[in-house]
């Protein structure tokens, strides 16, 4: 019995260690070392970290990551939430709107950067009809510009991601019984109530479950960013991952790379962790 | 089931008559653009007519990840048996162990010797008096023009070429008189790192101020300042784009809307391929004018190396099918000229069909002005210079940060990684 089923279970487990597990081990050693990007380093201590906290581009870099994940989370799950509240109410024409809403999400990131970059670039791009009315008549290059640059990043993002959220939300709402919304009519509340008392409570597994996996998902924030702005200008747009690529792969300073891995990682364990008793509270209220 | 064996058996044949009669020699290269079109295509010549070795070519992804790959790969001993390399980024690669010295009996046992290469390029390719990578070309910047435009305002010279451009007052006066007359966008530009740090480098260096890297100090001063603020200046008077992705920036100038461009010799087969479908006006490319004191440009060279394996060193019947390549590839390197590229080949560039080849002969003198990237381990191409170039600089100018602030933050975040 005890040996059927760790023979089933082999599979995964032994790939999970040598794929998962092991690796990630590795990160944690190798960023007490000073490896370059292959072979093996000597032991250094804690001599990353100490450097970590004295330089600024580190420091710049997670400010940077906190300022996305600040202009991406929200609004991927709100404008989610807002697609799925209103593809829900269509009924033959369902379909073809929630695959022309789904259809980015389906894009891999390269294309979808090409994409933007085309239809921003400043000498050619279409959305600089509209891109000059805010840099009085001139063109205004977005990804070149330290004010424009993140927001535009994340902007890129929420339209590239926010079709799987709003299937979350479509499933989620699907799953709420009809009966509530009938007793609710029968006692004339209007829309909003109904979706302040019943839509919004019910939905909140839902919600908090995409707030989640966003959260994980825009600290790791990398591709956008190193195919639309490299880091700049200005380091506007460094985030932590990126940081840990140019060390890694650019300088081949595989220690000091490692050590802001493991920044990030402890970053995404606490705020996960944050996050996950936040959002209970927020359940038991409701 | 016999057709299964019979298939079985021409299978293993094949292989086994190809290992005993041919030589595989796995090349990795970066060139993906027109040049690499026509690297493949002297791959094929080079195979046509060595039936003893079959040279394997797999294109990598240019810059960063190619050398990711290559810096990784050989120490694991799954490195290709020749690679390509830029001079400019062996300052990293040289210290890792990844580069196979080369001998100068190595080298005879070809044909070739190092004396048979620009002097300039020799140096940038030697360590420790150790010969590492074999150059193929010296690769620079140059000032690509519309003749109809400049001839139209009076910048183009009995020769033929454009005249009047000398002097960084002159030239702008240049774009001034062309934007007046002709309504057109004078001078185009990417303003990507690396098109900005080729234009920025080269005026930098006809100051002669010495190294732009000493040790670990970064020489931003005021010579750096001047080609930086030309640039700005420029923008703000609306001779240069504001903002110019590298293919936009070519197609602004192909496209006849901008009457001159910066960019590197290698687009010239992008030039010769519209003006060869009738899709290009007259068109022509000079060596950058001297702006300041004395003539310079940045250049670069690509090179052939051969990785060091140090648990599986290479076997003597490898290495004389690498050494017969790269000879093979030097000796025939007009056609690599053919790709806007100077050959490092001395007599390739002394042949009477090099002195004849057209732009090449035009922007000849290249090969005396050369200047090479700073040797740091920051320098090179698709480094971190070029990276904070595209960072600090080229925002700047787009004016978006005055030069002088611009510059200290260029300064000192180079100066942080050492």
């Amino acid at each position: 019995m005890w040996r059927d089923a760790l023979l089933l279970v082999a599979p995964f487990t032994i790939l999970y260690i040598i794929f998962f597990l092991y690796p990630t081990a590795r990160v944690f050693e190798l960023s007490f070392t000073n490896a370059p990007l292959i072979g093996e380093g000597s032991y250094v201590g804690l001599a990353n970290y100490e450097r970590l906290m004295n330089d600024p581009l580190f420091m710049r870099s997670v400010r940077n990551t906190m300022y996305f994940v600040l202009l991406s989370v929200i609004p991927n799950t709100a404008v989610g939430l807002i697609l799925a509240l209103m593809v829900v109410r269509l009924k033959r024409l369902r379909p073809p709107v929630l695959a022309a809403f789904f259809l980015p999400f389906m894009l891999p990131v390269s294309v979808v950067t090409l994409i933007w970059l085309w239809m921003v670039d400043s000498n050619y791009g279409i959305l600089q009809y509209i891109l000059t009315y805010f840099n009085n008549g001139r063109p205004l290059a977005v990804f070149r510009n330290p004010d424009w640059a993140m927001p535009m990043v994340a902007l890129v993002t929420v339209w590239w991601t926010v079709g799987f959220n709003m299937l979350l939300f479509l499933a989620g709402l699907q799953g709420i019984s009809k009966e509530y919304y009938e007793a609710a009519s029968l006692d004339g509340a209007t829309r909003t109530q109904v979706f302040r008392f019943i839509t919004w409570p019910l939905l909140w597994p839902i919600t908090a479950l995409v707030l989640t996996l966003q959260l994980i998902a825009q600290l790791k924030i990398f591709d956008q960013v190193y195919l639309l702005t490299g880091g700049g200008p200005f380091n506007s747009t460094i985030v932590m991952l990126q940081y840990v690529y140019r060390e890694a792969f650019q300088q081949f300073r595989g220690g000091y790379a490692s050590a802001i891995s493991v920044s990030l990682f402890l970053m995404i364990f606490v705020l996960s962790i944050v996050q996950f008793l936040v959002l209970r509270g927020n359940r038991r209220r409701a | 089931m016999r057709v299964l064996k019979h298939l079985a058996l021409v299978i293993i044949f094949a292989l086994v008559g190809s290992s005993v009669a041919q030589v595989n020699v796995v090349w990795w290269d970066f060139l993906g653009g027109g040049d690499g079109v026509r690297m493949k295509a002297m791959i094929d010549q080079f195979n046509a007519e060595h039936p003893d070795i079959n040279i394997v070519g797999t294109t990598l992804e240019w810059g960063v990840p190619y050398y990711t790959r290559v810096q990784t790969a050989i120490p694991v001993g799954e490195g290709p048996d020749i690679m390509t390399y830029h001079s400019s980024r062996m300052p990293l690669g040289v210290p890792s162990g990844i580069f196979r010295p080369i001998s100068d009996d190595e080298l005879a046992s070809v044909g070739l010797s190092t004396d048979d290469y620009f002097p300039a390029v020799v140096d940038a390719v030697t360590y420790d008096g150790e010969f590492m990578c074999v150059p193929l070309d010296i690769h620079s910047h140059v000032l690509y023009y519309n003749r109809e435009i400049l001839d139209s305002v009076g910048l183009i010279g009995d020769d033929g070429l454009p005249t009047g451009l000398d002097g960084e007052e002159n030239f702008t006066e240049a774009l001034r008189l062309i934007q007046a007359e002709t309504g057109v966008l004078p001078f185009s530009i990417s303003t990507d790192g690396g098109s900005v740090w080729r234009f920025v480098y080269s005026l930098y260096n006809q100051q002669n101020p010495g190294p732009l890297i000493d040790g670990t100090t970064v020489n931003a001063g005021e010579e750096l300042a001047r080609p930086v603020q030309l640039l700005a200046d420029w923008v703000a008077e609306g001779l240069a784009p504001e903002n110019a992705e590298y293919p936009a920036s070519i197609a602004l100038f192909t496209s006849g809307q901008a009457a001159m461009h910066v960019n590197g010799v290698w687009e010239v087969p992008t030039m010769v391929d519209l003006a060869a479908s009738g899709d290009l006006f007259d068109w022509g490319a000079i060596a950058y004018p001297v702006f300041y004191d004395e003539p310079a440009t940045w250049a670069d060279s690509h090179c052939f190396g051969i990785p060091n394996d140090p648990r599986n060193p290479i076997s003597g019947e490898k290495l004389d099918a690498v050494l017969t390549v790269i000879a093979w590839m030097n000796m025939n390197s007009l056609a690599w000229a053919g790709a806007g590229h100077i050959p490092a080949y001395l007599p390739v560039v002394e042949s009477e069909e090099y002195q004849n080849l057209e732009p090449n002969a035009t922007y000849a003198v290249l090969a005396e002005t050369a200047t090479f990237d700073p040797v740091s381990r920051i320098a090179g191409v698709a480094s971190p210079l070029y990276d904070a170039i595209d960072n600090y600089i080229a925002p700047a100018m787009n004016g978006l940060l005055p030069v002088d602030q611009a510059l200290e933050m260029f300064k000192m975040d180079l100066e942080s990684q050492f």
